[in-house]
């Protein structure tokens, strides 16, 4: 809920027909990206004026979500008066919390339990508050009409509450919707209001519905009072969270300030309804959009200067100088100006200059900027369509992807924003006490007759044993604390160690020095791993694109193994050449390498050895496995990988196992490009990987496990209801014969729960291991948490796990211990991860196709790891 | 004047702007004619003026009263500071308040007021109110100008659906006779001059209806009083503060210092950044330096330029970069935030790594490689 949309009451219309089963998805329809063409610009909206600043309707922001009730698959709550009247409004607004969804229900096996059961008990913390409310407390909603019919929400408002008599003090009220802490004596209440124009209106106030504490249109309510409570706190809304301005951490060194924040949401978890609130950190920029631009004029010059905006700009999102909206910039319009016009409303053309003095006294200084675009999403008011924003008046917000790869500032940043566990839970507890010591806070809760435990909730994890690893029959003996055994695989071979016999090794003249130094530390670390690495095929090349492609036109032969190239700057254009080139037309794995990297005597070995494994595995090798006790598995990993500086393609990386030690992967990927559904794509994906794996098997699986990340939220409706038939629906025409068991996982790394170890009277993070399947899950849902990896500081982000479709009969423990196993086998990292496996190979493939290759990589490779 | 004739124009009465707009449009301009410092509202209801007035960067005071206190709560929120506000603080200084009472009262948070609007509120007063009203107004606010405006009953014939008043709550509507004998006695009282304008013109035939809107503008004649005479007036507070709002300036200490900070580092690390980077292709590429050069020089401008004179010369010693502060300071922005040489070394104390000496910026280039 972003809560910037505004309701608008409309009467109840009985005709409107009823949802089909299984309709369109509640999913946003792409829009096509317009031609930019003058005659179209001229009908770009200017920002909102003044009249609809944020906070200008004072009433319930984002009400309208409240009102979207979702079509309840067995949650049959609403009455089907409120359905109508919300029928028409469209799946325009995401559910962000997914409610709703309930497949815990057709899963029998765990109806009655979800738990696992192996490992120690820990005693946890975690960041949720419960909820509560008086005995027998109901919200009651209202439908408002008006006769006559009344237009505008603020005169629908004004009327209504000239009956605070009758109504209360305590009300939400959307236009059309009325929700009150207290029933009114009357079902249907007639109350008779004048307007301004002398005009009698008769206001029916007829009620609809008693909602007990756990419906979802409650829970959203409780939301929305949520964020009201938070603005009473003079917390400032920025995109979905709440942050206080008052005491910014700058960080002058590169023009940042850093806020700090909450993020908030209520819902129903197992057994109460509880807030779950955690730190939020927004990073801004003390700097316009106009002077970025500036410091990127000078920095790359005229000729690179449009692209290098466009790279830079698009996609991030800014905050205006004169209202409080966040902006997504989409695209650059550099044929306009401030000199430029738009249409205003009422039909008036006006210059963006002339607009911006009139309407907030802004003078904008420079003329010659460009215009940025902004397409929106969803209306806005009575806008609709491209909004043009002028670069001077919109700061930037967030961070870069290039600022993301600056190490230092990224260092400087964490020292800020990494918190470690007793002061990120002392930071929570503080806007905790906040709403304790509010009097207006308080005021609001006890009208609505709400409350909170102002404590955190506590229960009991498990974590289970520490998974063995295995490598060519060696047990290794690592610490499961550490979730790390680099050092214990030293001296171990290889359980399949791939010989290099025939390699290329490309440098540039400078490197020459470092290209031997990384020669002889291979020399010197791989026999031990058990690689046999013949002397590579050196060629020295200048440091050009075309230079590098043509070494690689000329010399790679169908016997080579592998090409390494020694790169002399981060430069990605190069290395997009090269993975292109050697993805698709000429498909042979490679290995590109920062001269930097390498430049460190002290730590050569260390890299050295790194990239001997990496290599291995790109060219078909193995590294280690663990005991994986199922029989006839297969385990597939979907990610997702969305371009947003071109916004038109999104790339979904598809990986599956092909061995029973699942240490061999298949791959495959769909470029699609907006619009497109991705599920037609996966489905012939998932055809091809069961023909390989029949291939290396000589049977087919007869379990099927699919791990699936990239669900942003509010779209696990449309993976529930759409990708999980297409899996089905392809295993069925594999043979009429053929049904195995499917396992779909929809894995999520970014939740918002956070666990806390007690220990010493303290908090840690807890170790890796951690289940969580109680208190903290959803009821409607076959869910558990795992922290699987360590981090140095900061606080551990638990990976939330959502069986959604499971037919294979395991017993919850043993699917848990099945994703944490997976989680020790990705091969960049000797250590465990935050998801299992195939999720990371999935990304990494969906990452490289996406920004270097865009296309489907040749199939000749599909069965090595060509991608890390 | 027939009636059909009259009801024809009824259906054609429609301002453009809407009249509310032109009615603040009107305040504006006044704004910018006199550029008052201090402008307080009188019945700012749902703030709408207000919010329009924070944006005139020559006010650093705004107050808002209104006997209603729901309303304002409502829509005070709009008033707060955007983030943008914070990020970069303005050079001005404002504060936004709001009070909730009764302009029949007296409160000493209304004096030292350059301008007190009272848009479409004497309408909405008791005849006791509207009695005290002059004396609290005129007489102990006492700003340099006052306007008020109200409806013209003459214009009320051409609006459509208006049978007595033009809103329910409106106690009486005044003809343009009653207005200006109210206002020029009122002015006379109180030593104050008054001219009278509108807005909402009438249709061409009808201009002996006046504006729909009048306006009187009153100014005072008498020069601004001295603190001790207002201090002589009652001084109970009687009104409630609703909402209050400080914006982030430069004029506190606070933000200023942030923002000096914040920029002397920035420009520091552009001309680290550039020392460096002339030094890298100079040792990595010595026949390339030639070509890069022109690129590297121009970013950005003002400081290729200002580095010219010898003293001010960022240099590399060891593993540190010295960069002048001298050199620093002399790049526009910095100059303007601090004025002088001595406040800039005063407000980065103890905030940025400067050299034994203090003259120069220092950073350590040892980090900058792993």
């Amino acid at each position: 809920m972003t809560g910037r949309a505004r309701a608008r009451g409309r009467p109840p219309r009985q005709g409107s027909a009823p949802p089909a089963v299984g309709d369109a998805p509640p999913q946003q329809t792409p829009q096509p990206l317009q031609p930019q063409q003058p005659q179209q610009l001229q009908q770009l909206h200017a920002p909102p004026p003044l009249s609809e600043e944020p906070g200008g309707h004072g009433h319930l922001r984002g009400f309208e979500s409240v009102l979207q009730e979702r079509r309840p698959e067995g949650l049959q709550v609403s009455s089907g008066l409120q359905d109508l009247s919300l029928r028409d409004r469209g799946g325009r607004r995401r559910d962000f919390h997914d409610l709703g969804v309930n497949t815990r229900q057709a899963m029998v096996h765990v109806q009655e339990s979800k738990t696992g059961f192996s490992g120690r008990m820990i005693k946890l913390t975690t960041n949720h508050f419960r909820l509560t409310s008086r005995p027998q407390w109901a919200l009651y909603q209202y439908h408002v009409s008006y006769s006559p019919e009344m237009e505008a929400r603020r005169v629908r408002s004004a009327l209504l509450f000239q009956h605070e008599e009758h109504i209360g003090k305590t009300h939400a009220f959307d236009g059309s919707i009325l929700f009150l802490p207290k029933k009114l004596e009357n079902k249907v209440t007639e109350l008779f209001s004048r307007t301004r124009n002398g005009e009698d209106v008769k206001i029916t106030v007829t009620l609809t519905n008693e909602l007990p504490p756990t419906s979802p249109t409650c829970l959203q309510f409780y939301n929305i009072i949520f964020r009201r409570l938070l603005k009473m706190l003079n917390l400032q809304q920025i995109g979905r969270n709440y942050y206080n301005p008052s005491d910014p951490v700058s960080i002058p060194n590169h023009r940042l300030m850093v806020w700090l924040g909450f993020t908030s949401s209520i819902l129903q978890y197992e057994e109460n309804i509880m807030l779950c609130t955690d730190v939020s950190h927004k990073v801004l920029r003390g700097e316009t959009v106009l002077d970025t631009m500036y410091s990127l004029h000078s920095q790359v010059g005229e000729e690179r200067f449009r692209d290098t905006c466009a790279k830079e700009l698009i996609g991030l999102i800014v905050l205006t100088k004169y209202n409080n909206r966040t902006y997504r910039i989409d695209d650059i319009d550099w044929d306009n100006s401030p000199k430029g016009t738009f249409r205003k409303s009422d039909g008036s053309e006006m210059s963006f200059v002339e607009y911006y003095k009139k309407q907030y006294n802004i003078e904008i200084s420079d003329l010659m900027q460009p215009v940025l675009i902004s397409q929106m999403k969803r209306k806005r008011g009575n806008i609709q369509g491209p909004v043009a924003l002028i670069p001077e008046l919109c700061s930037l917000t967030g961070l870069t992807d290039k600022m993301r790869s600056d190490f230092n500032m990224m260092k400087d940043l964490a020292i800020h924003t990494r918190l470690p566990p007793e002061q990120r839970q002392r930071e929570i507890g503080r806007l905790l006490t906040y709403i304790q010591k509010d009097d207006n806070v308080q005021k609001e809760l006890r009208n609505w007759g709400l409350s909170f435990d102002y404590k955190t909730v506590s229960f009991t994890g498990r974590v289970v044993q520490g998974e063995k690893i295995f490598q060519s029959g060696n047990m290794l003996d690592y610490n499961p604390q550490f979730a790390d055994w680099t050092r214990e695989t030293r001296g171990v071979p290889l359980i399949r160690a791939v010989p290099v016999d025939s390699w290329l090794l490309i440098y540039t003249r400078r490197n020459y020095d470092v290209a031997n130094t990384l020669l002889q530390s291979l020399f010197k670390v791989s026999p031990s791993m058990g690689i046999r690495m013949s002397k590579p095929n050196m060629i020295e090349v200048d440091d050009r694109t075309e230079a590098y492609l043509r070494v690689l036109q000329q010399r790679v032969t169908p016997d080579t193994n592998i090409v390494f190239c020694i790169l002399s700057s981060s430069r990605k254009d190069k290395y997009d050449a090269i993975k292109k080139y050697l993805c698709t037309d000429c498909p042979i794995p490679s290995q590109c390498v920062l001269a930097r990297t390498l430049s460190k005597p002290q730590t050569i070995m260390t890299v050295a050895t790194k990239i001997a494994l990496q290599m291995n595995c790109k060219m078909g090798g193995e590294l280690w496995s663990v005991e994986i006790p199922l029989k006839q598995v297969m385990i597939v990993g979907i990610d997702c990988y969305h371009d947003t500086v071109s916004g038109k393609q999104s790339i979904a990386g598809f990986v599956a196992s092909l061995n029973q030690t699942v240490t061999r992967w298949f791959s495959r990927c769909v470029v699609q490009s907006r619009g497109q559904e991705l599920v037609d794509g996966i489905k012939a994906c998932l055809q091809t990987a069961l023909r390989n794996w029949s291939k290396w098997n000589k049977c087919l699986p007869s379990r099927i496990f699919v791990y699936r990340d990239g669900v942003g939220d509010g779209q696990l409706n449309t993976l529930v209801n759409y990708e999980v038939p297409q899996f089905l629906d392809c295993l069925k025409s594999i043979g009429t014969d053929y049904s195995p068991r499917l396992t779909v996982i929809v894995v999520k790394k970014r939740v918002g729960a956070r666990f806390f170890a007690e220990f010493g009277g303290g908090l840690k993070n807890p170790p890796p291991g951690t289940v969580v399947d109680t208190v903290v899950t959803r009821p409607e849902w076959y869910d558990f948490f795992i922290v699987s990896q360590t981090v140095k500081n900061g606080c551990v982000a638990p990976t939330h796990y959502n069986v959604v479709y499971d037919t294979s009969q395991l017993k919850p423990d043993h699917v848990q211990r099945l994703t944490y196993k997976l989680c020790h086998m990705y091969y960049n990292w000797s250590g465990i991860i935050r998801v299992p496996a195939p999720c990371q190979y999935a990304h990494k493939l969906a990452f490289l196709v996406g920004q270097s290759i865009h296309r489907e990589p040749n199939m000749m490779l599909s069965d090595r790891l060509y991608y890390l | 004047m027939d009636k059909n004739f009259q009801e024809e124009f009824t259906h054609v009465i429609k301002f453009k702007p809407p009249l509310y707009k032109q009615r603040h449009q009107f305040v504006k301009d006044l704004v910018e004619k006199y550029k008052p410092k201090k402008v307080a509202d009188l019945g700012c209801a749902d703030c709408s003026l207000l919010r329009m007035l924070k944006f005139c960067s020559c006010i650093e005071v705004l107050a808002g009263v209104d006997i209603c206190a729901n309303v304002m709560k409502e829509n005070m929120h709009t008033l707060s500071p955007l983030p943008v506000d914070y990020l970069q603080p303005s050079e001005r200084s404002l504060t936004v308040t709001l009070h909730h009472g009764s302009v029949a009262h007296k409160d000493p948070c209304m004096l030292g007021f350059d301008l007190v609007t009272c848009i479409e509120l004497i309408e909405h007063l008791e005849e006791s109110e509207l009695e005290k009203f002059p004396e609290v107004v005129f007489g102990f606010m006492a700003p340099s100008i006052v306007v008020i405006s109200t409806p013209n009953s003459d214009f009320n014939p051409l609006l459509p659906g208006v049978m007595l008043y033009r809103h329910p709550d409106h106690k009486f509507e005044w003809n343009q006779g009653q207005f200006q004998s109210w206002a020029l006695e009122t002015a006379r009282c109180y030593d104050y001059s008054v001219e009278f304008t509108g807005v909402g013109h009438p249709p061409t035939g009808m201009e002996k209806a006046g504006f729909c809107t009048q306006i009187g503008v009153f100014v005072r004649k008498y020069p601004q009083t001295g603190e001790s005479v207002q201090s002589e007036k009652p001084t109970e507070a009687v009104y409630k503060t609703v909402f209050k709002a400080v914006y982030p300036s430069l004029k506190d200490e606070k933000y200023l210092k942030n923002a000096v900070i914040s920029e002397v580092i920035f420009t520091a690390q552009i001309i680290k950044h550039r020392l460096m980077s002339k030094r890298e292709e100079y040792r990595d590429d010595p026949e390339r330096k030639s070509k890069f050069q022109p690129s590297m020089d121009c970013f950005p401008d003002y400081l290729g330029k200002l580095v010219v004179k010898k003293s001010m010369e960022p240099f590399v010693s060891g593993n540190e970069v010295y960069i002048p502060l001298a050199t620093i300071f002399s790049v526009p922005k910095v100059n303007r935030l601090c004025g002088t040489f001595e406040k800039l070394c005063k407000l980065i104390a103890g905030k940025v790594t400067l050299s034994s000496d203090g003259s120069a910026v220092v950073f350590n280039i040892e980090d900058e490689d792993n």
